[in-house]
């Protein structure tokens, strides 16, 4: 196969006033035609810039100084940018990372969808629009010729992605670059989308460059992978060999902090210490140096050549990985390093064992909790209907352990987060906290009581006040609460900041100057601060990469065992929730499906969506066949507004039967591990019991499949 | 939508309600001549009767008389509002032809020499108060170069100043110069905002040209603000109307207005303000309207 694509020695700067960052420094790689290609790297490492350089659609002050980017023997860096736009759209497709800001608003989709068409086929308004029906339909988007009228608004989040999709591909581009297509989706709607753009792949024999930060969404899906660190390619190869054997430390540690391969949440992941070098400065050595667990002297001092010892596999390092750890072996079953075992070599404690969970019951207790909204129409906005965001639910939490909720977009976890520190009002049911039912308190006695439950946002950043400096925002909890004195508090300040690994001087700086990482441990800060029992955090970690995700988790584990905290854990993300929970509560629109101990669960999940969830994780590994491997979830959720009678699960449910739509399952006692599931067929722990009939694409466990 | 227009619409007669009593609540504590010549034989009676029949006269065209015995307000904003609405309006029609590219322009191209220029010459229209404006094009113009007259149009016929192109410019220009500025600030902002927009990232990788880019998806989007400034800026458009009518003795409502504050006469100052109040809750459900209609989200979210 010949190349479509050959980028050599790109260098990208971005120039600011003061500054120049070099976005890309100097990277080469190619792609055959057909062929996917995976970049990896966290946020910062240049692997958005490449793939806009590639566009030629750079940010103000983007440039490209040097390099050549050459698609089928074009120079696209020499082009005129007349000749450029033609190449976009019909040679070049992009899909962005997140559908709901990257459709205009007030356009139509399939306007939106057949713009290319109009642009480079010159196509009137009625081709085009035919057009748009078809690749909608290509995409399968369900009713096309319906949704081609729609605004985007109109659309949910995995129809939107499949427009996007659809727009991209509508002139059938020879490259399609998806810039983290799936991120800023649900993990069920996440498989769906991969297995389209493979299926795409093939059928249009399009390339496909795959950006992402996600190991789990490379492998398995692309060729080759080039990891990128600090503008640089730093390991570039087939991607079943960088899984089977990553030569570069970073590529390594990458590995190493996800919570997927962390094996039975025992252990403390490997968090890469430190940030992303500072590409305004251009470093002598290895960029990667300073936070390297291997590094020499050496390192800093000369920079590593991209370079192979054997052909298809090169990285940049002089003292790569897997040669010394005894190369060869699954990126699963890499060992743990010796750093790691004198760092956290506790296990899980078990609060009984602990001695602190005093026996006079759970720490926290939620029945029958009840939350609606009420949609109104008409003139005289009467109600018309409800959304039922938390229906009937009811669990317990004890005193140092952590619940994992866990479900897709819309399913009331975060209802549920925000009716238990106070920020909604339940319709009905109790919370029982620490001995009190909250629901019975007028608000100030809640303000004055419950400050034994703090809570911290899934965007830290926005829940932190711009203008405030990081010590008044620490200590705005205590002068709400007059806890203490003002001298008392500056002290108490300092020493949140110790706890959560922050340097004493973060007091008077703004929001603004911290990373991503470094947000979060703020916010853990400021919910730390009250010495509360319990911290509901919800969805903390889904805006981090993962190497900082690692650093985030192990504290907030560290900070459990020092206080006894009780976290309610919520995500989207089975993999995170297993490393941090003890027990589990899976939630599918405002109901609690199944809860039990963590382990119980993911082990053998008793409810459908449970196991389909389970399904939907990306696997990190580079086999193609286990990456495809079936089952899983269809579809999204139904409106919460409607929600189907009986079992809500019941019409995506592939064991459904006629009582599933017409009886309400309720929790019933699964398995001896305590398990509760709430379903009229539950899933046996063997997988081999006959199903129910008519339940023939019942999904089987991967090992059989 | 229905549902949306026709609560719209009731919110706006509410407001017109509230601003008549607060018109009758004024007049109220007018001395007693000028309250007997709008209010009438029922100003013995009682607050609420009072107000019940002095709306009712208002509904019936009925707003007092200017002087006792002399002609009625309603005659003389008759005769004086379709002037102002000529003056409002093709000020506001040539502010928005200008200030809209203007504003794109600025916004796509910030950096460039006419770019800047516009923003300078925006900030001085923007801070130069109307009287000044207008002196200084009566100075140059008018009395200097001589192309235009110093004075309004002064036929009494409503055709015969529509054509008086000669001496309507000054006054059209003076008002909408002062509205191009705050139109284009505004259009510069929202037009600068929808750029950085993904959608406008994700339409030129699919190969749009900066016009298309700037047409399709950026116009409409920036609209939006300044559609809603449109309806709320209309008392401050009447209100430069009164200057410049005043400036150039155009005899338009703010020209009777201005004429009336200084005789004291209340009669046409509640009579015209309540037409202004009215004119105010016209423009906000206008421009809600034109709201719902640029942005589907809001026909969406509140139909």
């Amino acid at each position: 196969m010949a190349d479509l694509l050959t980028i050599t020695d790109l260098h990208t700067e971005i120039r600011l006033s003061g500054a120049t960052v070099r976005a890309v420094n100097g990277i080469s790689l190619s792609l055959a035609e057909g062929e996917c290609l995976g970049l990896v790297g966290e946020s910062g490492c240049g692997k958005t810039m490449t793939a806009r350089s590639i566009l030629r659609l750079l940010p103000p002050g983007g440039m490209i100084t040097s390099g050549a980017i050459e698609l089928d023997g074009t120079d696209l860096v020499q082009l005129p940018e007349e000749l450029m736009q033609q190449i976009r759209g019909s040679d070049i497709g992009t899909i962005f990372q997140d559908p709901s800001t990257a459709l205009n608003p007030t356009m139509t989709v399939g306007t939106q969808i057949a713009e290319s068409v109009v642009v480079h086929k010159g196509a009137d308004k009625q081709a085009a629009l035919a057009r748009a029906i078809d690749v909608l339909r290509l995409v399968r988007m369900p009713e096309p010729e319906r949704v081609v009228g729609q605004y985007p608004h109109e659309l949910s989040g995995g129809m939107r992605q499949r427009s996007l999709i659809a727009a991209a591909i509508a002139c059938e581009p020879r490259l399609l670059i998806a810039d983290e297509p799936t991120t800023a989706l649900d993990v069920t709607i996440q498989r769906e989308i991969l297995e389209l753009l493979d299926e795409l792949r093939r059928d249009l024999g399009m390339a496909v460059i795959l950006v992402t930060h996600d190991l789990g969404v490379i492998g398995g899906r692309t060729d080759k992978v080039a990891v990128m660190y600090g503008g640089r390619i730093v390991e570039y190869a087939a991607t079943r060999s960088v899984f089977a054997t990553p030569r570069h430390p970073y590529t390594e540690a990458l590995f190493d902090a996800l919570p997927e391969l962390a094996v039975k949440g025992s252990r403390a992941l490997y968090s890469i210490p430190g940030r992303p070098p500072d590409m305004r400065t251009e470093s002598a050595g290895c960029s990667f140096a300073a936070r390297c667990r291997y590094a020499q002297d050496w390192c800093s001092a000369h920079a590593p050549e991209l370079d192979g010892d054997h052909p298809g596999h090169s990285y940049a390092c002089f003292f790569p990985v897997s040669s010394v750890f005894g190369g060869g072996q699954a990126a699963a079953a890499i060992p743990v390093s010796a750093w790691l075992s004198g760092h956290d070599p506790s296990p899980r404690r078990s609060p009984a064992a602990d001695g602190n969970g005093s026996s006079s019951g759970p720490l926290l207790r939620v029945t029958g909790l009840v939350k609606d909204y009420p949609v109104t129409a008409g003139l005289l906005r009467r109600k018309v209907a409800a959304v039922s965001a938390v229906a009937d639910v009811s669990f317990e939490l004890a005193a140092g352990e952590t619940l994992g909720l866990v479900g897709e977009s819309g399913c009331g976890k975060t209802t549920v987060a925000r009716l238990l520190v106070g920020l909604e009002q339940a319709d009905a049911g109790s919370i029982d906290f620490a001995g009190t039912d909250l629901t019975q308190l007028s608000t100030r006695q809640r303000r004055a009581q419950a400050t034994g439950i703090q809570l911290m946002f899934q965007d830290a950043f926005a829940s932190l006040d711009p203008m405030m400096r990081v010590r008044s925002i620490l200590r705005e909890p205590l002068l709400i609460q007059k806890a203490g004195r003002r001298r008392s508090h500056r002290r108490q300040v300092n020493r949140i900041l110790d706890e959560v690994g922050l340097p004493a001087d973060a007091a008077d700086r703004f929001a603004r100057e911290f990373s991503g990482g470094q947000r979060q441990r703020l916010a853990l800060a400021r919910a730390l601060i009250q010495r509360p029992a319990l911290i509901v955090a919800d969805e903390p970690v889904s805006a981090l990469d993962v190497s900082v995700q690692a650093q985030i988790l192990n504290l907030m584990r560290k900070l459990q065992r020092q206080y006894g905290l009780s976290y309610l854990f919520i995500s989207h993300d089975l993999s995170v929730i297993r490393y941090m929970a003890d027990s589990i509560g899976v939630m599918y629109l405002g109901k609690l499906v199944e809860v039990g101990p963590a382990e119980a669960i993911c082990a053998a999940p008793g409810h459908p969506y449970t196991r389909g969830l389970i399904d939907a994780v990306p696997v990190v590994t580079a086999d193609p066949e286990a990456a495809q491997f079936g089952g899983g979830l269809s579809g999204e959720p139904p409106a919460a507004t409607d929600p189907p009678s009986g079992c809500r699960f019941h019409p995506r449910c592939p064991l459904a039967q006629e009582i599933c739509a017409r009886q309400e399952p309720q929790l019933q006692p699964h398995s001896a591990a305590g398990q509760f599931v709430a379903c009229h067929f539950p899933l046996e722990e063997a997988v081999s019991s006959p199903p129910p009939a008519g339940a023939a694409d019942l999904p089987a466990a991967p090992s059989l499949s | 939508m229905t549902a949306f227009l026709a609560r719209r619409m009731l919110q706006a007669i509410a407001v017109v309600i509230l601003v008549t009593l607060i018109v009758f609540t004024l007049l109220e504590l007018a001395p007693g001549p000028d309250r007997a010549a709008v209010v009438g034989t029922a100003a013995h009676s009682q607050f609420l009767v009072q107000y019940l029949s002095w709306l009712g006269q208002v509904l019936h065209g009925n707003l007092g008389v200017v002087s006792a015995g002399g002609e009625s307000v309603a005659a003389l904003l008759a005769t004086s509002l379709p002037r102002t609405l000529i003056l409002v309006g093709f000020s506001t029609l040539i502010a928005l032809a200008v200030a809209i590219p203007a504003g794109i322009f600025q916004a796509a191209r910030p950096s460039s020499v006419t770019g800047h220029g516009l923003r300078v010459l925006t900030y001085v229209f923007y801070s130069m108060p109307a009287f000044v404006l207008g002196s200084v094009l009566i100075l140059f113009l008018g009395v200097g170069a001589r192309w235009f007259g110093a004075e309004g149009p002064q036929y009494a016929g409503l055709g015969q100043v529509i054509t008086d192109w000669r001496d309507l410019t000054l006054p059209v220009l003076t008002l909408a110069l002062g509205t191009i500025a705050i139109f284009a600030r505004y259009m510069r902002s929202a037009a600068a905002d929808s750029l950085d927009e993904e959608y406008v990232e994700a339409a030129r990788a699919r190969g749009a040209d900066e016009r298309r880019v700037l047409l399709r998806h950026v116009l409409r989007n920036s609209l939006v603000p300044v559609v809603t400034l449109l309806g709320l800026s209309i008392p401050q458009i009447l209100g430069g109307a009164l200057v410049v009518e005043s400036l150039f003795n155009f005899p338009g409502v703010g020209f009777q207005i201005w004429q009336a504050a200084q005789n004291h006469n209340v009669p046409v100052i509640l009579g015209f303000t309540l037409v202004f109040g009215v004119g105010a809750a016209i423009g906000s459900l206008l421009a809600d309207i034109a709201y719902a209609l640029l942005d589907p989200r809001v026909r969406y979210a509140r139909a």
